[in-house]
């Protein structure tokens, strides 16, 4: 039973991994722009299937799936927020609603190209297969380990890209103050336009990872998108570290609840969990002191 | 009568006459779209419940099918219960019905027992889901949670509670919902019965919003932390509100499922719950009337259009959706309206060309 639930842990580092790549992106974006983007969990459907179009299509494996999906992703992230959000700035829940039609539109058109069907995505050659856990028997399959390297490396790198760079800098002063960034002469707009693309295109790469573990359908995203917003509410905004736990929380949470229980019943207790927390910390996790100002 | 709805000389014979549209349609048409106007009020209702905590307090739930649903299995498992019964031959003795005998239950559980009478299932519904709404309110609003962290937190709720649905098939029917229990599909009394729900909840509506205490209400959605400090505790209007809409949304809910003959998970999940706050989008928030004319819009287009272009359809409403967010952010009956408030306006001299067009850029009421 113990060992169970150890290998039940040890997968859901790769859960974890997903929702870390999917909310990472989606952190930085409700943090600058204070929007939540419903079309996040479709854009991680287009992921999917642009590794499914170069799997079937171009018969490229898996790995030149990662940078195609962030460059297309990023694109159409580009678009929506120039031709879309832009439109509503500073009506956040207008914003939510009017991404949700995005959300059906991308659903609606991939059912028109594709078809309701399920497809299948193979993981790359070089990553079949599993090794022993070191220290026990454990199998663990060479494409968990792969999605949890690539999330440690796109954690790094967004960490770098933040802290690292001015324009990373630029980021982290419209979040804590977007008014005072843009009296410094911060060009916002453009912060805003970087921000989106980024974050989508790491949906994209989250949706390529996901492709080979879970079937690729039209309605795929939805699921995971639910579980990276309630990352966000748990981790708070503005800081790396937060989604990082609220990431490793709920993956964890929901893997080994899931095997001790049921799906839904984890689910279940881990909702509860998160509702607990925010009752004493409504900011989420961690979170960088604002003045609460914005409201009167 | 006029003291009594609020509404002036004119709005009232408008009122009026539409109730009475409404009350002859059947007559004329077929059973087919009396049942199916009978399934749109459903949603007026539904989407009347949505206005009130949307577009009069300013809370975006996307979890508020939780309580349709929730009144719709209700009363679909009372009937059901009631058709097992009454139907011996096809269910034995015990009348259990087909789905909890394939799960492996071999009598109703006690619990459920009292829901075989529908005269008790359905005020107990409604109350349980008020009891529901209020946890969930206490939860959410004492603690300050509001614009899009709530919204994100009911949506999640929503969800679950569909998965739940899915998941407790021995008790729910799991994926396949409750089908196949005696109706009230076709009778013409029921719709009347419908229509007259549908009323009544109209003039509650505007009863809370026409008052001082819909006064408050707007004044929340306006500037919640500026209502705190006029000393109003906003935090208990908001419970309140959300706890009247989702009774009324169950009440919706279960006059649905009793019109309609099937309860599905798909009742209770985010899609409906988001589809909801799109008809009040679409026709006008703040407005009961264009959350009313909003649901019957979409639905009626979807309707009418979704049997021949099912996947075209889905791509119309994202776009439509979109634009309507963008350019007519009051919706449909909120730009008219404030047409006619500005007409109004200048041709009673009350106010110059160029003041009049101000009201232009501030919500209506």
């Amino acid at each position: 039973m113990a060992e169970a639930v150890f290998a039940q842990f040890l997968t859901g580092f790769s859960i974890v991994a997903i929702l870390l790549i999917i909310s990472l992106g989606l952190a930085i974006i409700f943090g600058v722009m204070r929007v939540i983007n419903m079309a996040h969990g479709d854009f991680i459907m287009i992921g999917a299937y642009v590794a499914y179009v170069l799997q079937y299509y171009l018969h490229l494996n898996l790995f030149w799936a990662v940078p195609a999906a962030f460059v297309v992703l990023g694109l159409l992230g580009v678009v929506v927020e120039w031709g879309l959000i832009r439109q509503l700035y500073g009506r956040p829940l207008e914003t939510l609603l009017a991404t949700w039609g995005v959300s059906i539109i991308l659903q609606a058109g991939i059912r028109l190209t594709f078809g309701p069907e399920l497809r299948y995505v193979k993981a790359p050659d070089a990553l079949s297969g599993e090794f022993p856990v070191p220290g026990s028997n454990l199998p663990f399959p060479y494409f968990r380990l792969f999605i949890i390297v690539l999330a440690l490396v796109l954690l790094l790198m967004t960490y770098w890209l933040l802290y690292r760079t001015d324009l990373g800098m630029h980021v982290r002063a419209v979040n804590q103050n977007r008014a005072m960034a843009a009296v410094l002469g911060i060009d916002t707009r453009r912060i805003d336009s970087a921000v989106f693309a980024f974050g989508s295109g790491l949906a994209g790469i989250a949706g390529v990872v996901v492709a080979p573990i879970k079937t690729v359908s039209p309605i795929m995203g939805f699921k995971y998108a639910v579980d990276s917003y309630m990352v966000i509410v748990l981790g708070g905004v503005g800081r790396l570290a937060g989604t990082l736990a609220g990431a490793t929380v709920i993956g964890e949470g929901e893997t080994v609840l899931a095997f001790l229980f049921n799906n839904v019943i984890g689910e279940l207790l881990v909702f509860t969990m998160i509702v607990l927390v925010i009752r004493v910390f409504p900011q989420g996790l961690f979170t960088i002191q604002h003045r609460r100002t914005e409201n009167l | 009568m006029i003291g009594l709805t609020g509404l002036s000389r004119s709005q009232l014979i408008i009122a009026l006459a539409v109730i009475a549209g409404f009350f002859v349609f059947p007559l004329y048409a077929g059973a087919f779209r009396t049942d199916q106007l009978g399934l749109f009020l459903c949603y007026v209702m539904f989407a009347l419940s949505l206005d009130l905590i949307w577009g009069f307090t300013g809370i975006l739930s996307l979890g508020n099918a939780i309580y349709f649903g929730g009144g719709a299995y209700f009363i679909g498992l009372a009937l059901k219960l009631q058709y097992a019964a009454t139907h011996a031959t096809r269910y034995g003795e015990g009348a259990i019905p087909d789905f909890m005998t394939w799960n492996g239950l071999t009598e109703i559980p006690r619990w459920m027992r009292p829901l075989r009478n529908v005269w008790f299932a359905a005020p107990a519904g409604v109350l349980a889901m008020g009891f529901l709404a209020f946890v969930f309110g206490v939860i959410t609003f004492k603690r300050h949670i509001y614009g899009v962290y709530c919204a994100v937190i009911t949506l999640a709720e929503s969800l679950i509670f569909e998965e739940l649905i899915i998941e407790k098939q021995a008790y729910t029917g799991g994926f396949n919902g409750i089908t196949d229990y005696d109706s009230y599909s076709g009778s013409l009394h029921f719709y009347w019965v419908i229509l007259a729900v549908t009323v009544f909840f109209f003039w509650l509506s505007r009863k809370l919003t026409t008052t001082h205490f819909g006064m408050v209400l707007r004044s929340i959605r306006e500037n919640e932390l500026r209502s705190e400090f006029f000393g109003f505790e906003v935090a208990n209007y908001k419970i309140f509100v959300f706890t009247v809409a989702a009774m009324m949304s169950a009440v919706a809910g279960g006059l649905y499922a009793a019109l309609n003959g099937i309860v599905s998970h798909q009742d209770i999940g985010p899609i409906l719950s988001i589809e909801g706050v799109i008809w009040v989008a679409v026709g006008g928030r703040g407005t009961l009337i264009g959350s009313m004319v909003g649901a019957i819009l979409v639905k009626g287009a979807q309707s009418l259009l979704s049997e021949q272009f099912a996947w075209i359809w889905d791509l119309l409403v994202g776009f439509m959706f979109i634009l309507i967010i963008v350019l007519m952010p009051d919706g449909i009956m909120g730009a008219l309206l404030r047409r006619a408030r500005r007409r109004r306006a200048i041709a009673a001299g009350r106010m110059p060309a160029y003041e009049a067009a101000r009201i232009e850029e501030t919500p209506t009421t």
